[in-house]
């Protein structure tokens, strides 16, 4: 579950990032980002922050759930970082990770 | 006198500065300072006192939050010292405050 | 006026950041340290040998007690736990030096004291990170209570003076220069921002007490103990009686705390007055079960084994208190989640160093166009390398001395220590001897050198190294000899990565850059 609650915070600040012309130029080689493909990218990106925070709820309570979460946004944040100015085409990786990540959840949910 | 940091702006145009504008501006620098922890200090006490006696919950319970909450009272009022446009400024932001705790300590119903 | 405003704000950053910064550069890194203090301990004790915790581990240390301080008025006893599997003791006797306690480490298994060598182990880091050393400790929590405020300060002007903080957010463009010290600087600081805030006004209020103790002068006049006990729900101590009563069981105790509790495990147990009728026996729950520090417990007459009275959960200041205490030690966190607030502290430290780096970058690129670099220049690029390069050694330094020193020396404990402090002198003197980029690559290189042979150390002095551990089953001591591989590599890097910096292409480049136009005038 933690593993979920990491890719979908990984893949909430790709999405962030892409909505910025500056990481968006890192990534697709363009400055201009076309507004349709900003918009999806800065209101998915808060969606799925905000949904990283339930698998941490569920697997450990509110409490450690909350903890969880902000030590799973600190370490997304940081991967995001260093991908861009490293490795940039990953964040696109980084984007789809839900999808593995929802299937490892429905088979290993102690994870 | 002028905040800390804008003085740098005037000493790379070229003029001469008079001759104790230095020093003027290393004492406006020293007196943002006192203000800021000795009165932020101060203001965080005093803040602490009053709400340790005053906060509608169990002395105890009261005391916790009040000294919980000091700090950010601190750093709030170290913020003022150093945020206001002038040292007296600065100075009476600081020193109003901490006389009005004072005397609301001094109210029997609180203060006690 | 915002302009002057920010202006100011960055002012006061830099310097409650700056005045302070290699100070919190060693509570940060210390800090860190200490969130693997059970580990550190472990490995620095290899005569225990790995044990898992049994149902038996309270009887066992009752009785060793019973045998090894019949009566003393006080018995403090730490149960075995995953990370740290020795029972540890601590007992009140007078005739004691210091502060009139003895300790012991015992076995768990048969409650014999273990004879391992006399060391502080993670405890030197733990406590080192708040109260310092060589002082008494009224005066190092004060002085790192004032550095935290200092800390806090920088944070909440770091964060009003950050023009672009959204925007900036995931920016980092490498070998630029000063700008790419901004921006690594900005990162640490502002990716990790929830957990910085979190660690340092949690440490603030961990000593408020202390520093901020107007509020109890004022609503408890001299009653210092009334709060306590409201607070805290510590029985107010009782006399001895004199009469002798032996010791109840403590089994059937165990059992029912365990109910209690769900199922919650036994963390720590304390002993008062044993074998007197007035015995008490305090169970209290392992703090790693929950976010709150406040310690849930159960009292029990020792004579009788009667409960005499159960600590729950405080009042919500108590508990708030209690969670923001339990948040800065992480001890509820599993190893995956300690590993997120290594990670974090990492990041905190790096933001401490690239914060003293910056302004020394920054002050020589401004003394290259005026002449020389003044005093303060030099001296924050001395302190810099002395603190950011030298602290990793020393900590090597220890590791080393806790191999090294013979067994039977007197006062071995504090002798490692002693390494240490002597290991960060000479690093605090060798850059008066070398010129700056050597400086920094030969420290680096000094502390990969001397991470990267300890495992080796391990191998040639002790039954305890990489490969008996993967064959123990011992995995804290087979990670943790990695871990130190990893310390090596990662100062290796950075040796080479100064090694590497063109010094004279940012000279050049400066050159370059053309003089901030005179017509502003």
């Amino acid at each position: 579950m933690i593993v979920l609650s990491f890719a979908l915070a990984c893949a909430g600040f790709a999405g962030l990032c892409l909505g910025m012309e500056r990481h968006y130029e890192q990534v697709f080689r363009t400055r201009r980002i076309p507004p349709a493909r900003r918009r999806l990218g800065v209101s998915a990106g808060w969606l799925l922050l905000a949904l990283s925070l339930l698998p941490a709820v569920l697997q450990h309570g509110w409490g450690f759930g909350l903890v969880w979460w902000a030590g799973v946004l600190h370490a997304a944040a940081l991967l995001l970082a260093l991908t861009l100015t490293y490795a940039p085409r990953l964040v696109l990786a980084w984007a789809a990770a839900p999808v593995p990540a929802l299937l490892l959840a429905a088979l290993l949910p102690s994870l | 006198m002028a905040r800390p940091g804008a003085a740098n702006a005037s000493a790379t145009q070229g003029k001469r500065p008079w001759p104790g504008a230095e020093a003027r501006r290393v004492a406006a620098i020293v007196l943002r300072v006192l203000g800021g922890v000795g009165g932020g200090y101060g203001i965080a006490a005093l803040s602490t006192m009053l709400l340790s006696t005053s906060l509608p919950m169990p002395k105890a319970e009261a005391v916790l939050t009040a000294s919980m909450a000091s700090f950010a009272i601190f750093a709030g009022a170290i913020v003022w010292a150093f945020a206001a446009r002038s040292v007296a400024r600065a100075w009476l932001g600081l020193a109003i405050p901490a006389a009005l705790l004072a005397l609301a300590l001094l109210i029997p119903g609180w203060g006690a | 006026m915002k302009d002057g405003f920010r202006q100011s704000m960055a002012w006061l950053h830099t310097w409650s950041g700056l005045l302070v910064g290699w100070v919190l550069f060693a509570v940060f890194l210390t800090g860190t340290a200490a969130y693997l203090r059970p580990e550190i301990s472990h490995w620095m004790r290899p005569e225990i040998a790995a044990a898992t915790p049994g149902p038996r581990d309270a009887e066992v240390a009752v009785a060793a007690m019973q045998a090894l301080a019949p009566n003393s008025p006080s018995w403090f006893i730490s149960l075995p736990e995953p990370r740290d599997t020795s029972i540890r003791v601590f007992w009140r006797d007078p005739t004691a030096e210091g502060r009139g306690f003895r300790s012991a480490v015992l076995d768990a298994a048969t409650g014999q004291p273990v004879a391992a060598r006399d060391t502080l182990g993670g405890e030197f880091f733990y406590r080192f990170h708040f109260q310092l050393h060589y002082m008494s400790a009224f005066w190092g929590r004060w002085i790192v209570s004032i550095c935290t405020m200092f800390m806090l300060v920088a944070i909440v002007s770091g964060i009003i003076t950050h023009r672009r903080i959204f925007a900036d957010f995931f920016t980092f463009r490498p070998a630029k220069g000063q700008r790419s010290w901004l921006d690594g600087h900005n990162l640490c600081a502002v990716l990790a921002l929830p957990y910085h805030l979190m660690i340092t006004y949690t440490g603030l209020v961990i000593f408020m007490l202390m520093t901020m103790p107007w509020g109890i002068e004022r609503a408890y006049p001299n009653q210092r103990g009334a709060f306590n006990a409201e607070v805290f729900g510590n029985a107010p101590p009782r006399r001895p009686l004199g009469q002798p009563a032996p010791l109840v069981p403590i089994a059937p105790l165990v059992e029912q705390a365990r109910q209690q509790w769900q199922g919650g495990a036994l963390g720590r147990l304390q002993v008062s007055n044993p074998n007197d009728a007035s015995a008490t026996i305090q169970l209290i729950r392992d703090d790693a079960e929950r976010l709150s520090y406040n310690p849930q417990s159960m009292t029990f007459s020792g004579a009788t084994g009667a409960l005499l009275s159960t600590r729950g959960e405080g009042g919500p200041a108590a508990e708030t208190r209690g969670v923001m205490y339990g948040l800065h030690i992480g001890r509820f966190a599993g190893p995956l989640l300690r590993g997120l607030f290594v990670l974090a502290g990492l990041a905190g430290t790096v933001m401490v160093a690239t914060g003293c780096v910056l302004w020394a970058v920054k002050q020589r690129q401004q003394a290259a166009k005026k002449g020389q670099p003044g005093f303060g220049t030099r001296l924050a690029e001395h302190l810099n390398v002395a603190t950011i390069a030298g602290l990793p050694f020393a900590m090597a330094a220890f590791f080393w001395a806790n191999r090294l020193l013979p067994q039977d020396m007197a006062q071995r404990g504090a002798w490692e220590v002693h390494v240490f402090f002597l290991a960060w002198g000479f690093c605090a003197l060798h850059p008066l001897l070398r010129p700056r980029r050597q400086a920094w690559v030969e420290q680096f290189a000094l502390g990969a050198a001397a991470f990267a042979l300890l495992p080796v150390l391990n191998l040639l002095l002790t039954q305890r190294h990489l490969g008996a551990s993967l064959v123990a089953g011992d995995w804290v001591r087979f990670w943790f000899d990695l871990g130190l591989l990893g310390c090596a590599a990662v100062l290796g890097f950075l040796a080479w990565k100064v090694a590497r910096h063109p010094a004279t292409a940012s000279r050049t480049r400066v050159a370059a850059v053309p003089r901030p136009a005179r017509a502003t005038s």
